[in-house]
This record gives C-alpha cells, sequence and structure tokens, in this order.
C-alpha cells in the first residue's frame, strides 16, 4: 500500500497534474518552496490553494479524473493517520511494558553503587577513554512518508560529523533504520555496521544491538559510543537528541526520574498526557547480604542489562516520534487532499456553467445568423 | 512455604510464580536455594535456570543478568530468556556446530567475543532442550 500513495502522491503533486503553471506549485498555491511532499504538510498547511488556471475547453473530465484520485489519496492518507495513531498507542504500551524491569534494575544498581562509591573507576565499561575511534550510533525509521522525522535526525548526524571531523576524531556510523543507511550510503559516509529493528523494537534487537556495541568497545576497537536518537515530546514536536552511551556515566546511573506518555482520546481528538515518575530510591541491601561474587564483578555483570534497557528505551522513543511525525503528516495530507477536492468541484462547477454557456451563445449566435 | 521467583525482561515479565527449589546458573558455577536463604546477590552467566515446582523441575534459558535473594523473594533480571518448552532442539544443535566453528575461525578480539557469547547461548539452548526431553537432570 505504501507505494501505491507514494506513487498517487507523485502523481498528482507532479507537474502534469497543475500543468500551465510555473514553477510548479505542490503546496497547492504555494510558490515559495519546492516539490517536496514533507515541506508541504509541515510548513503549508495554512496555505489557501490557489485558483488552479483550468482551461476552459472541455477539460471537464480531466478535472473529474483528478478530484477522483484526490479523494482517493485523501482516504489512504487518513487510513495512515488511524493506523499510525493505533501504533503510537501500542509503543505507549510497550513503553509501559519495560517498568518493572527499569525500576527494579534502578533499585538494585542503586544499591550497588551506593555501597562501591570509590571502586567505580576502575571497571571498563565506565572509565573514559581518549577518543580514537567514534561510533556514532543513528535511530532512523525504515519507511518515508513520516513529515521530517528522518530528515531532522540525520541532519543532526551530519552537523555531528562535521564536529567531530573539525576535532580530528575518526568516526564512524552505525545505521539503525534503513532511511539512515540509504542516506548515508549514497553520500559515501564510512558505515560501521546496519542494524535493522524491523516494525516495531524489540528486547531482541535491543540486545542485539549492545551486544555488538559491547564488542566493539570492549576489545578496544572503538573508544566512544554516541547515540542520535529522537526524543518524543509530544504529538506534534519530538527532538533528535545526541547522548552518551558508552563509556557509561556512573553519576547518570543513579536514580533519575521517568516520563511516561499516554495517548488518549477526548471528544473524539488524540491528547496525550505525560507524567512523571519519580526515581525508584536505591536499594538498601541487608548487612548481612551475601555477594556470591566480588561486588564490581556482580556490577559488571549489571551494567550491560543497564545498556540493553537504555538501548530499548530510545529504541522505542524514535519509534514513537517516527509514528506520530507520521500521524500529523498524514492528518495534513489528508486536509490538504480535502481542500483540494473542494476548489476542484468550485473549478469544475464553473467550467460546466462555462461550457454550457458558450453551447447556448453558441446556438443562439447559430439560430441568429440563420435568420 | 516456598519460593518466589520473578524473571524480568527488559520487555516483559518471563516467569513469576511460587516455587520449591530453584538452581540458578551463576558466573561461579550452579547455585541452588531452598526457602530459607539468606540474603544474597550473584551475577548470572548465560546458561540454565531449572525451577522445581513440587516435583516437576522446569528449566528456562536466561542469557546473562543478575539475581537478588531476599525473604524468599527471587529476583532475576535478565538480558532476555527463553522457556525451555519453546526451544528446537534440532535448531539448536545447529546453532551450536555454527557457532563453535565461528570461534574457531575468530580472528580478531572482536571476533572471538562474539562467537563466545554465540556459543555460549547455544550451548545453554541445547542443554535446555535436553533436559526437556529426558527429564532426569544430572
Amino acid at each position: 500500500m505504501f507505494s501505491e500513495v507514494a506513487f498517487l502522491l507523485n502523481s498528482f503533486y507532479s507537474g502534469k497534474a497543475l500543468r500551465g503553471q510555473e514553477g510548479t506549485c505542490f503546496a497547492f498555491g504555494c510558490r515559495r518552496h519546492r516539490s517536496c511532499f514533507t515541506y508541504r504538510t509541515l510548513r503549508h498547511t495554512t496555505c489557501v490553494p490557489r485558483v488552479l488556471n483550468v482551461d476552459m475547453d472541455g477539460k471537464l473530465v480531466t478535472i473529474r479524473s483528478r478530484i477522483s484520485s484526490i479523494k482517493n489519496t485523501q482516504k489512504i492518507t487518513e487510513a495512515m493517520r488511524l493506523v499510525a495513531a493505533a501504533k503510537v498507542r501500542r509503543a505507549q504500551e510497550a513503553v509501559l511494558s519495560t517498568r518493572p524491569f527499569s525500576e527494579n534494575l534502578q533499585k538494585v544498581l542503586g544499591g550497588l553503587i551506593l555501597r562501591l562509591k570509590k571502586e567505580l573507576v576502575d571497571l571498563p565499561l565506565l572509565k573514559e577513554r581518549t577518543p580514537h575511534t567514534l561510533v556514532l550510533v543513528v535511530i532512523t525509521g525504515d519507511r518515508g512518508l513520516c513529515g521530517s522525522y528522518n530528515s531532522y535526525i540525520i541532519k543532526r548526524t551530519e552537523n555531528r560529523l562535521a564536529e567531530l571531523k573539525k576535532e580530528g576524531i575518526n568516526a564512524e556510523l552505525v545505521c539503525i533504520g534503513a532511511k539512515g543507511y540509504q542516506f548515508f550510503k549514497r553520500r559515501g559516509y564510512p558505515i560501521r555496521k546496519y542494524l535493522r529493528v524491523g516494525q516495531s523494537p524489540t528486547a531482541e534487537s535491543a540486545t542485539e544491538i549492545s551486544e555488538y556495541l559491547l564488542a566493539e568497545f570492549l576489545s578496544g576497537e572503538v573508544d566512544r559510543v554516541e547515540l542520535l536518537y529522537t526524543r518524543f515530546v509530544s504529538l506534534i514536536s519530538s527532538q533528535p537528541s545526541i547522548r552518551t552511551l558508552l563509556p557509561l556515566n556512573p553519576s547518570g546511573l543513579e536514580s533519575k526520574g521517568d516520563e511516561i506518555f499516554q495517548l488518549r482520546t477526548r471528544g473524539g481528538k488524540f491528547q496525550l498526557e505525560r507524567s512523571q515518575i519519580p526515581g525508584s530510591e536505591p536499594r538498601d541491601f541487608p548487612r548481612d547480604m551475601i555477594f556470591e561474587q566480588d561486588p564490581l564483578q556482580i556490577l559488571s555483570a549489571i551494567l550491560p542489562l543497564y545498556l540493553n534497557g537504555q538501548i530499548l528505551r530510545t529504541l522505542q522513543e524514535s519509534f514513537a516520534s517516527e509514528l506520530a511525525s507520521r500521524m500529523s503528516a498524514m492528518s495534513s495530507a489528508s486536509d490538504n487532499a480535502k481542500e483540494l477536492a473542494k476548489t476542484l468541484t468550485l473549478e469544475l462547477n464553473r467550467a460546466r456553467q462555462a461550457a454550457i454557456t458558450q453551447e447556448l451563445a453558441e446556438i443562439v449566435g447559430a439560430a441568429s445568423a440563420l435568420q | 512455604m516456598g519460593l518466589n521467583i520473578r524473571v524480568i525482561a527488559p520487555d516483559r515479565i518471563v516467569w513469576n510464580a511460587k516455587a520449591e527449589e530453584v538452581i540458578l546458573p551463576t558466573s561461579t558455577g550452579q547455585l541452588g536455594i531452598l526457602s530459607g536463604h539468606a540474603p544474597l546477590l550473584t551475577a548470572l552467566d548465560i546458561g540454565v535456570m531449572r525451577v522445581r515446582i513440587t516435583n516437576t523441575w522446569t528449566s528456562i534459558v536466561l542469557f546473562g543478568g543478575f539475581a537478588e535473594v531476599e525473604n524468599d523473594e527471587i529476583l532475576i533480571l535478565v538480558n532476555g530468556a527463553e522457556e525451555a518448552s519453546v526451544i528446537n532442539l534440532d535448531k539448536a544443535n545447529k546453532e551450536l556446530i555454527e557457532s563453535s566453528s565461528l570461534l574457531n575461525e575468530a580472528k580478531t578480539n572482536k571476533e572471538k567475543f562474539e562467537a563466545t557469547q554465540k556459543l555460549r547461548k547455544a550451548k545453554a539452548r541445547v542443554q535446555a532442550a535436553n533436559t526437556l526431553t529426558n527429564q532426569s537432570i544430572y
């Protein structure tokens, strides 16, 4: 269905559909921007469609077929909006289901850190190294038609790469999601690995990613790992963000609040509620607690879990942002289609009337010429 | 009296049930726990956890993590887990052979690390699937 939509959209945003006009306008009336669907949906929702220059000489069939094609597209974009909305809901449930894990992990981790305050520096996962090789993990979506979601994160990555180049640090990319991979591959950026996540982020894919990164980091091939993902702020806003994944920052491990978002419907409209959840208190271990291994060793077994949880969380947030972005893109596409169909219907009626008037005038003219 | 066992993976609660006895694959060897055990914290390796409910043993493959024991409550957090009943023995055996040849061919540190992880997972899977077919363990 996806390619079909793209095809339809292309076919009626293309020059053919609005022939006879200069600087083909894809914003249904705006001359400022070029033929970018993304731009249109984001920036031009308020653009008033320009009256179309339709030839009056019997183009009724053309207009009719355009109206029906636009209405079809509108149905598809509307369906995609609803699908995205339903998926956002599921994404939010997935975030909630990671709560028991992260809560318990934070408790034990906090307790261990309290106990180990001074010895922490020796752990390889926490040790800061001079970055010779740096890896940027970029999370993008697999598909387009989701507003500026992919392009924002790609731009952010390019900026970061330029910064690193200036500092003389060798940076490579680990791409998660097809869009980013295609972009960077075409432009010849060094790609270390391309990982697929599929339809929705799972714990398995998070484990795969974290195991890969851990292997790279612990074997000394990579000195630092940074993660570029999209922070989910609300349904209409998301924020490309960057954070250091490895080495782990011991102060960041301690209890931190968490935010949970929930999608609700109110009066037929989707609404987002964000709630703040306080961080879990560090666990107070009983004094006679047996540490089966050296506490440091236990900690180094727990840290990969923490990394895993973090990656899963950012994957989920990026995924939710993608869906939200797609939702709003598709909703403005539907609105535009509606507007366009309305204008075209007006135009159709006008053309029909003109044709009738002309015909009448011709008949009258002919009749009077005969007399 | 009995143990309350919770196994939690990043995305779900794998197991939440009462049991009489549990054997954990800790990083320093197998560790059996009965009710009334002293509080304990241990790192878990990739391996098979065995749980006894009345007289039947159940196996769960754990992919590394840690376990905490206190007041007959056992909390196990893992990277991932698989119940023995969902493991296909033939597939697991094939994986085992593949990963051991992978380890033999590994040259760099990183390749070795990855191959070892894979091998250990495959071993644990085979072990769990085997205990399922012949109920007696050890």
